[in-house]
């Protein structure tokens, strides 16, 4: 219990010293071109971790997305420019291949009992092969010639500052809504409710949290369009996890599989369902990643599967499957990203970098270890 | 003078009193048996004595030649010559059969292991057992009952001068019984000591000089084995009175067959070996049918083959409700016929510890709050408050981790989830295993309420006072096999046991 607060509070209390240290050296770490930016990274980065938190669930992991995401990406950005393939069309044969490629990776590890760590690390590579193939080791822009189209918006589509407002006035009236209701069906059941004061600071925080960004990001340009694709994402894997019998399943799974089994849940068809649906947030990730760099090339994707299991971990996601929470995974995609996007502004040298990645991922692993351990 | 002696030993788990003052003597040169039936305290005695219960854990005394011994660890107990041969394998499958027998002591000149050497001694050893085994095969190659030789063979040639073999035949066929058997005496002319545990008593009365019989954690007698005979010891080893735990069971008129099993066997998946064999019987609404049997009889595995997580069928068939199913369901489909089954081991198969107690409630049941996709949050937590209630489960609210429960709570939630499936036919492994006495009532409490309602119960239950008190009838398993099936009005402990032990 005790180790758990000093969790819950280690983390906010982390990204408030590492925000204030990339301040610090370099101001402009919070103006609001760079902290748009931090947040479509933080977008592009969340997604991908959603998908990676319902494969940590039940208890698997997968290696493979980053070198999917390239794929992905690159697959939709070839059929554009090469083939002159309609943009919204690309996007849909990406999709759908990702989630075809994923469900049979699906299957194959929970049918055929084969580990998941070696499935998708023979994954990682081939897909990074075909991927290479794909792509003939070249840049492939994401749009023919200057032309916008769907794809290439993805990244660089902003609301308008007006429709920003309101749609953070309406998620912020949603969350009041949401707790409050919450509440009443508690106290109803005559379940322990906690005082008024930490609900209305807990939402006090959100709002301003999402007002205040909102207001920030129009100094720009606008709350971008990626922002609207991770919190659609959440929504739906909140409602999935928290509200439906597939979410519960995979808790069980996660929690012990044996006893799921006998409880009568299909493990082989959740399991594989939350491959498929790992497929589809690495296709929306490879679009988006790809679209923000321009162009997709060999290195699209490097190492994201990493940040994606490091974002979960840091948010509270067992490894061993069965626990962890949405809200956890985004916090820890923002722990992440944070970190990824300061060291770039301050230009730290890459192999620095590598070496802060691995650090950050090594220390969220051990905390997990310790906290599974009690 | 007495080799090894237990005095007044008295050992506790929490709230259960394992072993009651305990005397047992071993004499230099005998095999001593110890007979009872499960959970009369052989297991506890036998680990008291090899130091895994270490010193202080228990009460009284042990005494190794006359002098008094206190065991911190299973080393100690080795470094008096104390060995234990238990049910449970531990040989490494991947290295060979020499290997294993001088795991920790190989024979070496200088840091090389000396391979002729080895497999000389082995050539040897084996012969002495008459195995034909060759000593580079590796031990995932052989047989359940040759690595329990293997095993047995390993204890042995540590040179002990007190062996305890736990069990040792119950996976060996008839001739290797006999070698086993053979090889017993002849060590004991030699002078080692033997204690020697086993539910077969026709092998006891073979090669045991003495036996002593413990029932419920007690000692009742030591006897020489030529002034007894085999039904006067399953005499000593039952010979109790059924108390009033048991909640009288309503008279009532029996419905009609709910589940009916046709001469069914099956095989364990691993290694295609045939474990039920033949098994009819049939289920009626509102009788509890009571299955027993000793450790080993295929009891655990037939409820788990019944529920599709057990085994590979290779013939007969299962009704559930004059239904036919074919032997490729999952649990998830007999769940849905109104089958279902509450496991032994509720930590391991029963409960997702981590989760809230409602969460592990309604997982068997979540299609019932389903409505577009979307779970009726408010009403199933609504659903489990009833069960919850019902089963006046000992928790502030639902939403307790199970994991944090004691024993008994974590039963209520385990047949809970069952219950919440509404099912038919209801097969209960262990129900009362390691949960106390208040907690037992309960449960008894239940399973007639669930008669009551119509529904069939199947009860495997290792405790033959609790099978007589709650069961209509009672089938005997031994060896994966029916060995006997007895209406309310013939069950004694002495017919059970003796068809238990197959001598019926």
């Amino acid at each position: 219990m005790n180790l758990k607060l000093i969790r819950n509070l280690a983390m906010p209390f982390a990204l408030v010293a590492i925000c204030t240290f990339f301040a610090i050296k370099e101001p402009s770490f919070i103006g609001p071109r760079n902290l748009t930016q931090l947040i479509v990274e933080f977008s592009i980065t969340g997604t991908l971790a959603l998908g990676m938190f319902l494969v940590l669930l039940t208890g698997q992991i997968d290696l493979s997305v980053g070198s999917g995401v390239g794929l992905i990406g690159g697959l939709a950005a070839v059929l554009i420019f090469q083939y002159n393939v309609p943009a919204y069309l690309a996007l849909g044969i990406g999709l759908v291949l990702a989630i075809i490629i994923w469900s049979l990776m699906g299957l194959l590890i929970v049918k055929h009992k084969i580990p998941s760590f070696i499935i998708t690390l023979g994954g990682l590579l081939i897909f990074k092969g075909f991927f290479w193939q794909i792509i003939q080791n070249s840049t492939i822009p994401v749009s023919r010639g200057d032309v916008e189209n769907i794809y290439s918006k993805l990244t660089t589509y902003y609301l308008p500052h007006q429709l920003g407002l309101i749609l953070a006035s309406v998620i912020a009236g949603l969350f009041a809504y949401l707790m409050h209701h919450a509440r009443v069906a508690r106290r109803e059941h005559h379940l322990a409710v906690s005082g008024s004061l930490k609900p209305v600071l807990q939402w006090f925080v959100i709002t301003t949290g999402i007002v205040g960004l909102t207001v920030i990001f129009n100094h720009f340009r606008g709350v971008p369009l990626t922002v609207l694709v991770l919190a659609c994402s959440a929504s739906v894997i909140y409602f999935l996890t928290q509200h439906t019998a597939f979410g519960r399943s995979i808790y069980a799974i996660g929690g012990n599989a044996e006893a799921a089994v006998l409880s009568g849940i299909n493990v082989t068809r959740v399991t594989t369902l939350a491959y498929t649906l790992m497929g589809a947030a690495v296709a929306l990730t490879g679009f988006m990643t790809t679209a923000y760099s321009g162009a997709s090339t060999t290195t699209v994707g490097d190492l994201m599967e990493l940040d994606a299991i490091a974002a979960c971990v840091i948010g509270g996601t067992a490894l061993r499957g069965g626990r962890g929470t949405v809200g956890g995974v985004i916090f820890g995609a923002l722990i992440m990203t944070t970190l990824l996007n300061g060291m770039t502004l301050i230009a730290v040298a890459p192999e620095i970098k590598f070496i802060a990645r691995g650090a950050v991922l090594t220390l969220a692993v051990w905390m997990d270890v310790r906290l599974s351990k009690k | 003078m007495a080799l090894l002696e237990a005095r007044n030993l008295t050992k506790r788990f929490a709230g259960v009193t394992a072993l009651r003052s305990v005397g047992f003597k071993l004499e230099q040169g005998e095999i001593h048996a110890l007979c009872g039936e499960n959970g009369a305290g052989k297991s506890t005695l036998i680990k008291l004595l090899s130091g895994i219960y270490p010193y202080g854990s228990y009460e009284g005394e042990l005494r190794v030649n006359e002098a008094k011994v206190e065991f911190e660890s299973v080393r100690d107990a080795e470094a008096v010559g104390i060995a234990v041969i238990t049910q449970e394998f531990s040989l490494i499958d991947e290295l060979s059969v020499a290997e294993n027998i001088f795991l920790g002591r190989l024979p070496k000149i200088g840091i090389r292991v000396d391979w002729a050497k080895l497999h000389e001694d082995v050539v040897i050893l084996l012969q002495s057992f008459d195995l034909n085994i060759k000593p580079e095969t590796l031990v995932c190659e052989l047989g359940v009952g040759q690595k329990q030789l293997i095993e047995i063979i390993r204890a042995i040639d540590k040179h002990t001068g007190i062996l305890v073999l736990d069990e040792p035949t119950a996976a060996l066929a008839d001739n290797e019984i006999k070698i086993l058997l053979n090889h017993l005496k002849r060590l004991k002319e030699a002078g080692t000591s033997c204690i020697y545990i086993s539910h077969k008593l026709d092998e006891v009365f073979e090669v045991a000089d003495r036996i002593t019989i413990l029932r419920d954690g007690e000692s009742i007698t030591t006897v020489e084995t030529v002034k007894t005979s085999i039904p006067g010891v399953i005499r000593a080893m039952v010979g109790r009175q059924i108390g009033d735990l048991y909640p009288k069971r309503s008279s009532q008129r029996l419905g009609e067959v709910l589940m009916s099993v046709d001469n069914l066997c099956a095989a364990n998946t691993k290694n295609d070996e045939l474990i039920l064999k033949n098994i009819t019987f049939q289920v009626r609404a509102g009788e509890v049918l009571g299955i027993g049997g000793l450790m080993g009889a295929g009891r655990t595995s037939l409820l788990m083959h019944l529920f599709g997580v057990w085994g590979v069928r290779c013939s007969g068939r299962l009704l559930i409700n004059k239904k036919c199913l074919d032997d490729n369901n999952t649990p998830s489909d007999l769940i849905k016929h109104g089958l279902v089954l509450v496991s032994e081991d509720r930590r391991r198969y029963g409960l997702v510890l981590d989760q809230a107690i409602g969460f592990n409630l309604s997982l068997s049941s979540l299609s019932q709050f389903v409505s577009f996709g979307k779970l009726d949050l408010i009403k199933e937590y609504e659903t489990n408050q009833v069960m919850f209630d019902a089963l006046r489960i000992k928790a502030v609210d639902q939403t307790h981790r199970v994991g944090e429960l004691s024993g008994g709570n974590q039963q209520k939630v385990v047949i809970g989830k069952a219950l919440m499936t509404e099912p038919q036919v209801i097969l209960f492994d262990e129900p009362t295993r390691g949960i106390d006495v208040g907690a037992k009532l309960e449960v008894y409490e239940l399973i007639n309420r669930l008669t009551d309602q119509g529904k069939a119960v199947v009860l495997v239950s290792s405790e033959l006072p609790e099978l007589m008190g709650m069961s209509d009838r009672i089938m005997m398993m031994h060896a994966g096999t029916l060995s006997g099936e007895f209406s309310r009005s013939s069950f004694t402990q002495e017919k059970l046991l003796a068809a238990a032990m197959g001598q019926s």
